[in-house]
């Protein structure tokens, strides 16, 4: 194996091995897993009497002779909806959490100069911690995405197909993708930070306005959502009225949409929205055009994934080795 | 001796900036709401002038002013997610800060060689976050009061009561974090612990219980308008009877009948949904105070 490769693996390994030792992390990981649990049983149980209804009507149908069924409207991975959000919330809560632990832990222990020592580059630490990163959050999301498929299966009495499983698996790729950003925003902030509980402070600060506020911003923003009950309906316009009335508005939509494609969590949102059947629109599409669909938010992501693995590596660079000021 | 220690950590805040910092912070969410209710105004107002001209040229009669079913306080109706969003983070940073640097810094230990009860400290702490959190609340009524003079070019005596009274709650609901911030720092060992355990503390209360309760998903509490699940799920049969007491819930249906954009009720009934916030922030209160007597303050330097 090249050395290189060697030194980033070992590296991994150890970001991988310190990580699932920290309490705080176990017991996040126990809060997203539990919350989880609970938001696909609640949807499943709902679901189950839905699919319980429609078995019903299937077999009376055929016990008339009639030959043409409606199909099931029903998608039993949108009842993975909920687990979806909590990583989009909380899973990137935890990624910071990972991103802030790498950077203080090193620090606090006085092993970062001792690192540093050895003929390992700063580029090579980077990419060792955020692949270790990585893996304690593949871990992390392939065991909510089995407790969800699960319970999807086990309570809502639908198990998912190989086409909606590969959807999933997209979905949940994503989510790494996802969290590996705020996981890079997390060790850049503490790292760039003479006291480390500064760095955490400012990488949540980001995650505020990223995850909670700029989406909140777009969906207040829209035109529709102006009063209860929506706006066109309440000014008796139909479709067509509302497109030609939206017509007078491209600025005001143009500011609402950039407003959302500032936020990562936005696209997230989108894709696995999309891959998981959350979007009634989406449902009829096969792979490759949903992929097409959703190529915006893929690009997106791709994007804020280079940037941040970029910063993550400039700013292991310019860290210091000699500890500055406090340590955690 | 609450008063002085409350009046040094305000001194400190005011130091380290965080008291600006804060409020900034705090100011510019309020202004933010402030502007996305003048271009909500400004977009029902836009898009009626729009809808009657097309009804006008298929020969329909206009209907009403959307405008009119709008009442005038929901334009800050954002405030109602903000407030439990960044103030709460806010809130609880403030509370982390007033125990967590006199830890890191070896104060605590020279504050208690002198005769200060432990008591005192603690209730001087709590005064200055309560000082600190009203003075920033004030400063956003008085934002949230020229906001509602911009767009609607007047406000009523009654507006402004109801506004004090959300900001009064308000200040309540944010004492309840500024309070687990302290609770933390002294229930742990490691200042990072502290600060991330009351995040998941928050996480809890925030996006959590509601789930739990009412089968809110995580995305539904950044609306300022909430919808519970019936109770007819077995679950929720069971889990909607810890809803009186899930405190965010309650704050925003409090909030909602405060600035009148909810289905109203009695006075009694709004404040029945006050009391577990209120009783919450009590027992905190009483925590620290017994918490803060087994504390030990000469680890604070070794165990940073």
């Amino acid at each position: 194996m090249n050395s290189s490769i060697k030194r980033i693996v070992t590296i991994a390994r150890h970001e991988y091995r310190a990580a699932v030792r920290s309490k705080i992390l176990v017991v996040l990981l126990g809060i997203l897993i539990v919350v989880t649990t609970v938001s696909v049983y609640i949807a499943s149980v709902d679901y189950a009497s839905q699919l319980a209804d429609y078995q019903l009507y299937r077999t009376s149908a055929l016990a008339n002779g009639l030959t043409r069924i409606a199909p099931s409207p029903l998608a039993p991975m949108s009842l993975l909806r909920g687990a979806m959000e909590y990583l989009e919330i909380i899973g990137a809560v935890i990624a910071i959490t990972l991103g802030y632990l790498t950077v203080s832990r090193e620090r606090a222990n006085r092993t970062l100069p001792l690192i540093r020592t050895r003929p390992v580059t700063s580029g090579e630490l980077a990419t060792g911690s955020l692949l270790g990163a990585l893996g304690v959050i593949g871990t992390l999301v392939a065991i909510t995405a089995v407790v969800g498929v699960l319970c999807v299966g086990i309570i809502g009495h639908d198990w998912i197909n190989a086409t909606q499983g590969l959807k999933l698996f997209l979905a949940y790729l994503a989510a790494i993708m996802y969290m590996g950003v705020f996981y890079c925003i997390g060790a850049i902030a503490t790292a760039k930070s003479k006291v480390a509980a500064t760095g955490l402070m400012i990488a949540l600060g980001i995650w505020l306005i990223v995850v909670l506020v700029l989406p909140q911003i777009g969906d207040t923003l829209d035109a529709d959502n102006q009063i209860p009950g929506g706006l066109f309906k309440a000014l008796t316009l139909d479709r067509a009225g509302e497109t030609e009335v939206l017509k007078h508005f491209t600025t005001y939509e143009n500011i609402r949409t950039w407003t959302e494609e500032a936020s990562l969590a936005k696209h997230f949102e989108r894709f696995a929205f999309a891959m998981t059947d959350v979007k009634e629109r989406y449902r009829p599409f096969s792979l490759p055009k949903l992929l097409g669909q959703t190529r915006n938010d893929i690009g997106w992501m791709v994007v804020y994934s280079i940037a941040a693995y970029t910063a993550l590596r400039r700013s292991f660079k310019r860290q210091p080795t000699i500890p500055q000021g406090g340590t955690l | 001796m609450i008063l002085t220690i409350a009046s040094n950590q305000i001194l400190a805040l005011r130091r380290q900036t965080v008291f600006l910092a804060l409020l900034g912070t705090l100011l510019a969410m309020t202004a933010l709401a402030g502007v996305l209710g003048w271009s909500s105004h400004q977009t029902i107002v836009r898009v009626y002038d729009q809808a009657v001209k097309i009804l006008a040229t298929t020969g329909k009669p206009a209907p009403p002013n959307p405008i009119t079913l709008k009442p005038t306080l929901s334009l800050l109706l954002n405030m109602v997610v903000y407030i439990p969003l960044v103030g709460a983070l806010l809130a609880l940073l403030l509370g982390h800060l007033s125990i967590a640097d006199d830890e890191t810094s070896g104060i605590g230990r020279l504050v208690f060689s002198r005769q200060i009860t432990r008591t005192s400290y603690v209730l001087g702490k709590i005064a200055c976050a309560a000082v600190v959190l009203m003075a920033i609340l004030v400063a956003s009524l008085l934002v949230s009061a020229v906001s509602l003079l911009i767009v609607n070019r007047t406000i009523s005596v009654s507006d402004f009561g109801r506004l004090t009274i959300f900001y009064s709650l308000s200040w309540l609901y944010l004492m309840l974090f500024a309070l687990v911030g302290m609770v933390m720092v002294l229930v742990t060992r490691r200042r990072s612990l502290a600060l991330l355990s009351a995040i998941g503390v928050w996480l809890v209360i925030t996006f959590v219980i509601p789930q739990f309760t009412s089968g809110l998903r995580p995305t539904s509490s950044l609306n300022p308008i909430t919808s519970p699940v019936g109770t007819s799920q077995k679950f929720f049969k069971v889990t909607a009877y810890a809803r009186d007491y899930s405190v965010a819930e309650q704050y925003k249906e409090a909030s909602g009948r405060i600035l009148n954009t909810a289905t109203s009720e009695s006075i009694g009934q709004t404040l029945q949904r006050v009391l577990p916030i209120a009783g919450l922030v009590i027992i905190l209160a009483l925590l620290a105070i017994r918490i803060i007597r087994k504390h030990d303050f000469s680890r604070s330097v070794n165990n940073e």
